[in-house]
């Protein structure tokens, strides 16, 4: 320890991760990649998802902890980093906000937009006559985004 | 010179120490080295920010079309993908350890890793293009140019927008492809220049930063891996 932190000292405070926890950390994002392939292969119902997603959060967290040394890293970048996750969770959140309440600032009724639209098109699926499903060729074109029925605004 | 303040330039300059990679202005290899890195985090946002863009509009579709990203996601091999993410994550461990051996001034044990990261690198290139002649060849093409056929994708021609699924596969792969590819140029440079004995443990700036790019590569494809694969 003694010799590592003389080192670092030398070279003007580089910090340099042992060998032994790069070891470590590789096996363990090893470990982990065949845990999320086996937990992918059992029906968890609701919890694939999550499961799936918080694997991938920890793997990500330890290449950026040890293998970037992040950890050891100035304070400036690590507020950078940080920033960075900001604003992708700002870019999401609010997407997805606009995608479930899109109209809804001004709707009366107890549901939301979404939901009623979403009812719509359960009642026309069940009707045989309405062409429920969109036929297969159109839909396979790029087009076929733009006048998806949950995407139609509200007002 | 003369206008700098009298004790930087004695410190900088004047010493017999003044190493020639430092630039003049810069005060001390160490200011040299923080503001590369800090260079570099900040490129690495603006790439966290171009993928994220495609990430959300995976998270926009799947939500429109759970049904058929659940069929054509099922036809990708997660073997195959699996064994992609082992790869790549094996060429983090290796980009690991060269800067580490960088900061040791062990140059052979650096151009070792840095070659053996190149390699994989092309392994991962490899059983991705095994992927994608799969799907070539089943007619699994992105959006308007969606095909489907045989007996491993032609189900998908009765499913509803499973060729949205295969836009976003094909546009997030592709990038992050491109970005290895980009990444493999760059190491093999660094190689080169390691080879030649341009670095030392006072001087790895170009290995520090080249290997923060490729873990960012390594965390985007941990990602991607149970997005498009799994489920």
């Amino acid at each position: 320890m003694a010799q590592v932190s003389r080192t670092a000292h030398e070279e003007g405070h580089h910090h340099i991760v042992p060998v032994k926890t790069l070891v470590i950390v590789f096996a363990a994002l090893v470990c982990l990649t065949v845990l999320t392939y086996a937990a992918s292969r059992v029906d968890l119902g609701h919890y694939n998802i999550p499961v799936a997603l918080a694997i991938a959060i920890v793997k990500a967290l330890l290449v950026v902890t040890f293998f970037m040394a992040l950890k050891y890293d100035s304070p400036t970048n690590r507020l950078v980093f940080v920033m960075g996750l900001v604003f992708v969770a700002i870019f999401l959140s609010f997407t997805l906000l606009d995608m479930y309440f899109r109209g809804d600032v001004s709707n009366v009724d107890p549901e939301t937009i979404r939901d009623m639209q979403l009812q719509e098109e359960t009642v026309k699926a069940r009707m045989p006559t309405a062409p429920a499903a969109p036929a297969v060729t159109d839909s396979s074109a790029g087009a076929a985004q733009t006048t998806a029925p949950h995407t139609a605004p509200a007002e | 010179m003369a206008t700098a303040t009298p004790q930087i330039v004695d410190d900088v300059h004047a010493g017999p120490h003044h190493p020639s990679h430092l630039q003049h202005h810069f005060v001390s290899s160490q200011q040299q080295f923080e503001a590369s890195k800090l260079g570099i985090w900040l490129f690495l946002m603006t790439e966290i920010l171009l993928f994220s863009g495609l990430f959300v509009a995976y998270t926009v579709f799947r939500t429109w079309y759970p049904e058929s990203f659940d069929a054509a996601s099922a036809t990708l091999d997660a073997s195959l993908g699996g064994l992609n993410t082992i790869v790549l994550l094996a060429s983090s461990f290796t980009v690991a350890l060269s800067i580490h051996m960088a900061q040791r001034d062990n140059q052979r044990a650096v151009f070792i890793n840095l070659v053996i990261t190149v390699i994989l690198g092309a392994a991962f290139m490899v059983i991705k293009g095994i992927e994608y002649t799969a799907k070539f060849e089943g007619g699994a093409y992105p959006g308007g140019f969606f095909d489907p056929h045989g007996h491993h994708y032609g189900h998908l021609a009765n499913v509803p927008y499973a060729a949205q699924f295969f836009s976003v596969y094909f546009l997030m792969t592709g990038l992050h492809g491109v970005h290895v590819l980009v990444g493999m140029g760059i190491i093999t440079w660094m190689a080169i220049r390691t080879h030649r004995g341009e670095f030392s443990s006072s001087y790895y700036t170009p290995i520090e930063i080249t290997g923060l790019y490729w873990h960012l590569v390594d965390i985007i494809w941990i990602f991607l891996f149970p997005l498009l694969y799994l489920i």
